[in-house]
């Protein structure tokens, strides 16, 4: 057997796992690499002494109020869900913008979507529409069986890794005036399961002053499982930028953005069942409901939900595919969404609308 | 329970998990910066900054969060041991300091010019040596070590012994200048 490498040596010297197994044997026997272990002891042993120093006190609970009270004026870049609680305005940094796909997903699979969508679709949806999402907590109960993990990586390779070997988009050329200082963003596949409880959707009808419609077979305790991502995308520009007075969105000058296409699967009932069920509910947003039935073939279509005092869309081809290219009232922002070999795509950025379908055509 | 009220749980139990990752890394993450720093206020102000980044980045609930707190203790108090308004701010404050001292001030006086001397040598190692190094000396195992480098853990020995070998060619290097 070789000798016993530096490295190896100088572990033996203060960790007792690497004293053992072959290694060890051959220490044993072998003066050589007895005496060189004694040196590397003796390097290792002198310079622990020029590091020495007296241990820090510490106050944790003083500290702790420090970080606390300094964190609370430095809102943070990610948060899940994307919130604007507390008036405060929400900030749509690059992962929140890859969270977004995820969101909306997730968002209108409650409203009874179900899909893997091969393409994108509109649905103006007015901001109460979205809050009243939040009801449907009442006619069952929401879980992540995965939860969504995000990370911020230097590069792109790191972020890679992240979203499970998804690769970053890559942007043929930057358009004028856009910085060229890039942050990478993942995020890990999630699962979100919504259990259907026949319970709590006869208390939601009755605070309604409704009875619950007549419940299907097994549409007690019938599930929807969601998986999204993973996903990954990259920002340019400065994160820290923003316009903390502003009760706008506040976009990043370009988010690029590509997540795998989520999938659903329902048990007991089918997911047009438990989706056409859950649009039966007294108390569904009937704005939105007219705009789900407004659907073609629900089953294959992502939904991108406009909120009408905001924003406008239109139909465009992207990538020789169709897609949404989305813009905001009021001039800050555009976007541009597709969904192409299984994976669903966004640039969006405080840029001009056809600059963001320019960049959409040449990524790589 | 509604939307609203789950994320309120979420966010609630988001800064619970804060707190306790706080409580548990936070004497760790300064004893990673007085290591390199050698001065505890300073090593204090490193571990702040650490935490304040996190919060902004990441979930207190991710599992990685221990080794990336270790790595950008180590990392950000590399980097400070590297500033030039440190070393000017650090020697005003040595030499208040030692004017200060009652008991044996020309063997403190030794002392303080030892640890300068290794903290500058250290600060002229490469960054991933350097950090195993000052991760391991505060007290990590080798697979907290590992785990913070992103590296095997059979590498720990190697990046150590690396960077005992060349901390004790710069602390020479110092001494014969």
């Amino acid at each position: 057997m070789a000798h016993l490498t530096e490295g190896t040596l100088r572990r033996m010297v203060d960790d007792p796992d690497a004293r053992s197994g072959a290694d060890a044997a051959h220490l044993e026997g072998c003066a050589e690499c007895g005496a060189r272990l004694k040196d590397i002891s003796d390097d290792a042993r002198s310079i622990a002494s020029l590091l020495a120093v007296p241990d820090a006190t510490v106050d944790v609970g003083r500290a702790f109020e420090r970080v606390v009270s300094d964190r609370k004026s430095q809102p943070a870049l990610v948060r899940f869900p994307i919130s604007g609680s507390s008036g405060r305005p929400f900030r749509l940094a690059f992962v929140a913008a890859i969270a977004a796909v995820a969101l909306v997903v997730v968002a209108f699979t409650f409203n009874g979507f179900f899909f893997k969508p091969t393409t994108v679709k509109t649905v103006p949806v007015t901001v109460a529409d979205m809050q009243a999402l939040s009801q449907l907590g009442e006619y069952g109960t929401m879980t992540w069986t995965k939860q969504p993990q995000f990370q911020v990586a230097t590069n792109a390779a790191d972020a890679s890794v992240i979203a499970g070997g998804l690769k970053a988009p890559v942007v043929a050329t930057l358009p004028a005036g856009v910085s060229t200082t890039v942050t990478y963003g993942a995020m890990s596949e999630a699962e979100a399961t919504f259990t259907f409880s026949a319970d709590k959707a006869k208390a939601a009808a009755a605070s309604h002053g409704k009875t619950l419609p007549a419940l299907p077979k097994g549409m007690d305790g019938a599930t929807l499982t969601i998986t999204v991502g993973p996903a990954i995308g990259e920002i340019y520009g400065n994160l820290q930028q923003g316009s903390a007075g502003s009760s706008s969105l506040n976009l990043p000058q370009l988010i690029v953005a590509r997540s795998t296409a989520p999938t659903a699967k329902s048990t007991q009932v089918t997911v047009a069942q438990l989706e056409a069920y859950i649009l039966d509910q007294p108390g569904i947003s009937p704005e939105l409901k007219k705009a789900i039935k407004a659907m073609g073939d629900p089953s294959t279509t992502l939904l991108i939900p406009i909120p009408v005092e905001y924003a406008t869309s239109k139909d465009v081809t992207v990538q020789n595919v169709p897609g949404v290219a989305l813009g905001d009232n009021t001039g800050v922002g555009s976007g541009v969404v597709w969904v192409k070999g299984g994976s669903v795509y966004v640039v969006a950025g405080s840029i001009k609308q056809n600059v963001a379908i320019d960049i959409a055509n040449n990524l790589k | 329970m509604n939307l609203g009220a789950r994320r309120m749980t979420s966010v609630r139990s988001d800064d619970e998990a804060f707190e306790s990752l706080f409580r548990t890394e936070y004497p760790r993450v300064v004893g990673i910066a007085n290591r390199v720093l050698a001065d505890p206020h300073e090593a204090e102000d490193v571990a702040q900054e650490v935490f304040i980044d996190f919060h902004r980045l990441h979930s207190a609930t991710a599992q990685y969060a221990p080794a990336w707190l270790h790595r950008a203790a180590a990392h950000a108090s590399l980097n400070r041991l590297r500033g030039a308004r440190r070393r000017q701010k650090r020697e005003v404050a040595q030499a208040l300091e030692e004017g200060e001292r009652m008991l044996d001030p020309q063997k403190q006086v030794e002392v303080d010019e030892d640890r300068r001397q290794v903290r500058a040598a250290l600060g002229r190692l490469a960054p991933k040596p350097a950090a195993a190094l000052a991760m391991r000396a505060s007290g990590l195992s080798y697979a907290e070590v590992a785990q913070a480098l992103g590296v095997g853990i059979g590498q720990v020995g190697t990046l150590l012994r690396r960077a005992e070998t060349a901390l004790r060619k710069e602390v020479s290097r110092g001494t014969s200048n």
